[in-house]
């Protein structure tokens, strides 16, 4: 009660050091749901890529690259001494043309569903609703959840994929699917995804090939790469090479290499919210070290007259620490909530569910961090007045 | 029996050229239950005197027999112990702490004793009756006079039942009428609780109305009277 009387004794002070606060931890917590967004999508990255060898034609790669390969290069691969299973991949783009100069995140894509690819892969993803395609579905697809909610679907819905770009040419065709499945949120890659059938996804990508040399192909004879799984105490790395080294016309690329490149994505986001820490602690930290001392100044009578009635070093220094920690925990508090809600608000605003993640772990970071800068910042101001000799300062005018 | 006693009290400040000596050799003895006065200059050494009674300031040379314990080998947090449980304090402006209620204001100094909060809350309600406040429990500070102020700082004092209360010109702050209230008021829980009181004045005449007045004049004693006036039981 009486830290918050003398909280409010000087409200104007009070209210501008906490809002320095607020300001450091609105920083982190807006920071830290960006930071905790992207490292979940990295890290369902580390976890898929890791446990698997991305396969595509040496002349421009799978995924969304223009390289294409035969669909026999398939069996190849999976004759490779220490491959245990290798699975098709075919991946177009969902929404073509649409993708921004600035993207965060995996722009929605199209790609073959394939049981076995799931089955080998460490990275799990598990249906909320519905089933997946199998082999021999047509016009049939499976949503991640991210592209489910873009589109507002559900099971038993239609939706017309590729989905029409606002300047499609005359050319552009897409087609009629009924959703069959909505996968559980994964805060990663295949949240973006539509899963489809093998056979429709090369049906797709055909379509997808420039009309000029549309003809001249069977899309069913084509795939944009291939997942391979290593049998159990294979290195992926060395297993990786001997497919790039044994299959003519494809490029392996090392789990080890993905895993990295994801690393350092991580790294500059880490860095993002370290930046914003060292901003609270600058703002915030800084504020309640210069309204402590002033308070600490302003009462040496209260010091001195508390020490002469019995307080002992350590009951001054709790009775300073407890103001400005009760300081930075209200400060933390407001700013969490600003940030909260401010990330709340944009992520509702974004129809694939935002870009901002706050976790339980970002939660408990910001407010403990909150309260250690402000009975930090409240150290050096609380031992000032705690070393304070009773009799100077029952005499300080 | 003693509840204090200074022995050779002598203390300096400042070193070399620029020392001063505020006490040199000052003995002298408050028995249990006395009320005494401390008069004499400014620079005469009187404050100083009670800071040193008071625990609050170690001596230069000499000894603090407090209850019989050399207060000179006890550490400083020893020292605030015993201030907290055995010596009140009363300042010349009130000191009392302006967000808290006279209520709250009277039991600041349990937060450090760590005694029963119930019993002591039964004493702080009695002492308010005691010294006249007791319609002004939740009152702050700035809502009362200078006597009604003092009185609050004269019931903290007693609140944890000490043995000596130290006073530093207590009734300096305040009119005469007040001021002779409130010396009233400290002789009579001086006769019924039998705590000795000890207090530096530079009025005479309210000195003349204690039990015994002790002169000091630059730093040295320089009289120790009784006075008429008959002696609390």
């Amino acid at each position: 009660m009486e830290i918050l009387r003398n909280l409010r004794r000087r409200k104007l002070r009070t209210t501008l050091t906490v809002t320095g606060i607020v300001m450091g931890i609105f920083a982190l917590t807006t920071m830290g749901a960006l930071a905790e967004h992207f490292n979940m999508l990295l890290g369902g990255g580390i976890t898929y890529y890791g446990s698997s060898i991305q396969i595509g034609s040496d002349t421009g790669g799978g995924g969304f690259g223009a390289g294409y390969m035969s669909l026999d290069t398939l069996s190849q691969i999976r004759r490779v001494s220490g491959v245990v299973e290798a699975a098709p991949s075919v991946q177009v783009l969902a929404k073509p043309g649409s993708v921004s100069a600035v993207n965060f995140g995996v722009p929605d894509y199209i790609m073959n569903f394939d049981p076995k690819s799931f089955d080998y892969s460490a990275f799990k993803v598990s249906l909320a609703s519905g089933r997946w395609p199998t082999d021999s579905s047509r016009w049939e697809v499976a949503l991640g959840a991210s592209f489910a909610s873009e589109f507002n679907k559900h099971v038993g819905d239609s939706i017309y994929l590729p989905v029409r770009p606002s300047d499609a040419t005359a050319d552009f065709i897409n087609h009629r699917f009924t959703v069959i499945g909505i996968a559980n949120k994964t805060l990663t890659a295949p949240d973006s995804g539509a899963f489809v059938s093998l056979h429709d996804a090369q049906m797709l990508m055909g379509e997808s090939i420039p009309q000029g040399i549309r003809s001249s192909v069977d899309p069913y004879k084509l795939i944009s790469g291939v997942v391979a799984f290593g049998k159990p105490g294979v290195n992926l790395d060395t297993l990786a090479d001997r497919i790039t080294n044994t299959v003519p016309g494809v490029k392996a690329t090392k789990p080890s290499d993905l895993v990295s490149s994801f690393k350092a994505g991580g790294a500059v986001f880490t860095f993002m919210t370290t930046a914003a820490a060292l901003l609270a602690i600058i703002i915030g930290g800084l504020s309640v070290v210069n309204t402590m001392i002033m308070s600490v100044t302003e009462r040496v009578r209260e010091i001195g007259l508390k020490k002469a009635i019995g307080a002992k070093t350590r009951n001054i220094l709790g009775e300073f620490l407890a103001e400005s920690t009760v300081m930075g925990l209200l400060g933390g508090a407001v700013g969490f909530l600003l940030g909260l809600l401010l990330t709340l608000a944009l992520n509702g605003s974004d129809p694939s569910g935002g870009i901002f993640l706050i976790t339980p772990r970002l939660t408990v970071i910001a407010l403990v961090f909150a309260v250690a800068l402000g009975a930090g910042a409240g150290v050096i101001p609380a031992m000032r007045a705690a070393k304070m000799d009773p009799v100077t300062a029952l005499r300080a005018q | 029996m003693a509840t204090i006693q200074a022995l050779g009290l002598t203390k300096d400040y400042g070193k070399g050229e620029k020392l001063v000596r505020a006490l040199e050799g000052v003995t002298l003895t408050i028995e249990q239950g006395e009320f005494v006065a401390i008069v004499g200059r400014s620079g005469s050494g009187k404050t100083t005197m009670l800071d040193c009674m008071g625990l609050l300031m170690r001596p230069t040379e000499g000894q603090i027999l407090l209850d019989g314990t050399d207060a000179g080998l006890l550490t400083d947090n020893q020292r605030a112990e015993i201030r907290s449980r055995r010596i009140g304090f009363i300042f010349q402006e009130f000191n009392l702490l302006p967000t808290m209620s006279a209520m709250e204001n009277i039991l600041l100094p349990l937060r450090y004793s760590h005694g029963d909060r119930k019993a002591a809350q039964r004493r702080a309600s009695a002492l308010l009756e005691e010294v006249g406040l007791a319609k002004r429990t939740h009152h702050r500070p700035m809502q009362m006079s200078g006597g009604e102020q003092q009185r609050v700082a004269i019931a903290r004092s007693l609140i944890n039942e000490p043995t000596l209360v130290l006073g530093d010109e207590p009734m300096g702050e305040v009119d005469t009428d007040t001021a002779n209230t409130l010396l009233g008021l400290m002789r009579r829980i001086n006769a019924e609780s039998g705590v000795s009181f000890v207090i530096v004045t530079h009025d005479l005449d309210l000195a003349a109305r204690t039990d015994r007045v002790i002169r000091l004049r630059d730093g040295h004693l320089i009289s120790d009277e009784r006075t008429s006036i008959p002696r609390a039981a």
